[in-house]
């Protein structure tokens, strides 16, 4: 059984779209980064887009972008990874209705508030009857996603999927999760999230999406090799779990050209990856993404779409390596890493195809 | 690939009562969990809902929650329903390798975020317990075993997709035993919600009647142990049934409204027989999604007659016991499904008084005590997230 990433595309603090950024990403130093929208028309007609909030507008425009690419306008299961769901419709009906005591309330924020909105917009969009399912397991919602299209893959079920990350960030929720010390309270600039030596990050949002097939084409950007998720694990589960899917492909840790983590600034965050590094990947390189996106529950499946790209280049620029200013070249296999609060761990395996 | 998934472990509760023999017998002298409003606060108490008659309070001493812990209604309900579910399969005593805990939520820590939203001032704490996945946490912590865990939120659907998952986990030999089924309370939220969809019933709801006027809410969780026919003879645990068939699909309609001709929910009945290598005259009774809003129910009626044509199995919707304990549904009448299964016996559909003229048939008005070798369960949620479940005596 193969797994390919036929079609990725995103919206995020980058160039929207496409991945022309890729060798010459954006900087920033503010705690709040909100994603570069595309041209919706493009995608969506103006009177429909009226109606639906932002992670609307970007889950339907990611998703019809690699429709489109590939053709696949029935995947056979669109299954999309969410933190927080459709958030700035929540908030639409919770503060109203704490507002007016619970009187005077419309529907149509509260029918779109619930987290399958979006797989269920792209499912009505699509006219597709087939399996369609959302996660929201905080930071590994959008991995939990690819495991499941990984394993209906693996039992034969299906053929192509549409698996997709998605999470707005509100102004409101991001003063929320300031006043738990998500963000950092000071200027945010790559030296400081590389120093690492206080909490919090910066905010960002994120929308990555991906076409999976089974079989390989001219188009197709790299392999999907393996997706694992653990809790609370030990880091000798972790070890366990790496070798067990490395193994799986015949592949030594020597042969990963790149462990690209979810190192975000956040001391507690990433004395994790340092700590695995250490112990497990002391020769590899670590290369992390979290600087130019900003966090966000679903930033992993940027980080795939910046693997996925770095495959399909055969190259790292520096900007993605953690303490090496001299790109990688020749890149064939990358490891994602990414955990949340040391509790909610993930995997992911992707190789050149 | 194609070796039996075994139901090994069960816990729930709901209005009915704190689990299965309370649940059962509820159901067996048809006493319904739907009433006036105690514990939700809320200026529409008129509506009738069927709570889980414990405070948060009482479940925390009930668990021995230390005081300062932060925990709110939703993993509470989820974590007493686990420790029964735990107990039966004897997963503390007999260990499977890996287990993974699958949770169905929508609400999450809402009940909370709506008392102290938008400041939340000195209730910080609260924050972070929003999102579905803190009380897939916090429930998970509870048991020191769970290798993997993650949260699946497709509203109406969210647990019946739980056990989708969980079974392809095992199925692929990721992991030895899963936990799987969802949890959810009450909050002003979604009771604001649905009123606001115009969809509430001020009487408690009548599935499958012509003068239905809609649902009942109801809260609650259950899960299911599911584990591999020979991992549970390995650790000697006695099965309870097989979960033959499962499938999930989209009805692809509208945002909230069901299909008339209810495609998803055919589909969804259809692949799962299809995957338990089943014909739709096997099916000795289907628990239907029934929530007794008027779209549901000629939506959901119509697509078990397109999948059983002339055929059509005894039906009941015992959200007329149970409220729509919506993300937890799926489990919940996965529960009730198993235990008509273990006792051959049909729970009724209560408040059922005048057929529809749209359907072929009516559903079970009375208990009815019949052989059952498989029973199917419907959990359709909004957005057309449709699944169904099939389970099957071990014969």
């Amino acid at each position: 059984m193969n797994i390919y990433i036929q079609a990725a595309t995103q919206i995020s603090a980058q160039e929207p779209i496409g991945n022309a950024w890729f060798h010459r990403p954006l900087r920033f130093t503010e705690r709040y980064v909100r994603s570069i929208d595309p041209d919706f028309k493009e995608y969506i007609n103006p009177m429909e887009a009226r109606r639906m909030g932002k992670i609307l507008k970007r889950a339907l425009a990611t998703s019809l972008h690699v429709v489109r690419k590939t053709g696949i306008d029935q995947p056979d299961a669109i299954i999309t990874g969410t933190g927080l769901g459709c958030i700035e419709n929540t908030e639409k009906f919770l503060t109203a209705m704490v507002r007016d005591n619970e009187m005077y309330l419309q529907p149509t924020y509260f029918m779109q508030s619930t987290h399958n909105t979006i797989s269920s917009q792209i499912a009505l969009h699509l006219k597709c009857n087939k399996y369609n399912t959302t996660y929201a397991q905080r930071g590994i919602s959008f991995e939990s996603s690819l495991l499941d299209a990984y394993m209906q893959f693996e039992l034969g079920k299906i053929k192509s999927a549409l698996v997709a990350g998605h999470d707005e960030m509100t102004p409101d929720y991001f003063v929320l999760l300031d006043k738990i010390n998500y963000w950092k309270k000071g200027e945010v600039n790559e030296a400081v999230l590389h120093k690492s030596d206080s909490v919090g990050s910066f905010a960002g949002e994120a929308s990555a999406c991906f076409m999976l097939g089974n079989k390989k084409t001219d188009f197709s950007i790299c392999e999907l090799k393996g997706v694992d998720l653990l809790f609370n694990p030990t880091p000798q589960r972790i070890k366990e779990a790496i070798e067990e899917m490395l193994a799986k492909h015949n592949l030594q840790i020597k042969e990963i050209d790149a462990v690209m983590t979810g190192i975000n600034g956040d001391k507690d965050n990433d004395a994790v990856y340092h700590q695995l590094q250490r112990q497990l990947f002391p020769e590899t390189p670590m290369a992390w993404y979290k600087h130019l996106f900003g966090e966000s529950f679903t930033a992993c499946g940027l980080g795939m779409f910046t693997a996925a790209t770095a495959i399909q280049e055969q190259l790292l620029p520096a900007d993605y390596l953690f303490n090496r200013d001299v790109k990688l070249k020749g890149i064939k296999h990358i490891l994602l890493y990414n955990h949340f609060q040391n509790k909610d761990h993930s995997l992911i395996l992707l190789s050149s195809c | 690939m194609n070796e039996h998934i075994l139901v090994t472990g069960m816990g729930i509760i709901t209005g009915l009562g704190y689990g299965k023999e309370a649940t059962w017998n509820a159901l067996l002298s048809k006493r319904s969990g739907i009433g006036k409003m105690k514990y939700l606060q809320t200026v529409h108490a008129d509506y009738p809902v069927s709570e889980v008659k414990m405070s948060d309070a009482e479940m925390r001493d009930f668990l021995g929650i230390p005081a300062g812990k932060i925990i709110t209604r939703t993993p509470l309900l989820g974590i007493m329903a686990l420790k029964e579910a735990i107990k039966e399969a004897q997963l503390e005593e007999k260990r499977p390798r890996r287990i993974v805990f699958i949770n169905g939520t929508t609400v999450g820590g809402m009940e909370k975020s709506e008392q102290y939203y938008p400041e939340f001032i000195n209730t910080e704490a609260y924050i972070a317990a929003h999102d579905c996945g803190t009380s897939c946490e916090a429930i998970a912590e509870t048991f020191d075993g769970f290798d993997m865990i993650t949260t699946i939120s497709t509203a109406c659907s969210s647990a019946a997709n739980a056990i989708i998952l969980g079974a392809n986990l095992i199925k692929t030999g990721r992991v030895d035993a899963a936990v799987v089924g969802g949890t959810e309370c009450l909050s002003k939220f979604h009771l604001n919600g649905f009123s606001t969809l115009m969809i509430l019933d001020k009487e408690p709801c009548k599935p499958f009647d012509a003068n239905r006027v809609g649902l009942t809410l109801g809260e609650g969780a259950a899960y299911l142990v599911l584990e591999k026919e020979q991992d549970a003879k390995n650790r000697g645990v006695q099965p309870i049934c097989k979960l033959s068939g499962y499938a999930n699909t989209c009805d692809a309609f509208h945002q909230t409204a069901s299909s008339p001709d209810g495609q998803g929910a055919y589909l969804a009945m259809r692949d799962a027989l299809d995957d338990a290598n089943l014909k739709p005259e096997d099916i000795d009774y289907i628990n239907a999604h029934g929530t007794g809003t008027q779209n549901n129910d000629v939506s959901e009626g119509t697509a078990i007659m397109r999948v059983f044509n002339d055929k059509i199995p005894p039906v009941s919707s015992t959200k007329s016991f149970t409220g729509h304990t919506t993300s937890a549904a799926g489990s919940v009448e996965s529960v009730i499904s198993i235990l008509a299964l273990q006792h051959d016996f049909i729970p009724a559909n209560l408040n059922f008084n005048t057929p529809m003229p749209e359907l072929s048939f009516t559903p079970v008005k009375d208990n009815v005590t019949k052989k059952l070798h498989h029973v199917l369960t419907n959990s359709f949620g909004f957005g057309g997230n449709d699944s169904a479940c099939i389970f099957s005596k071990i014969e």
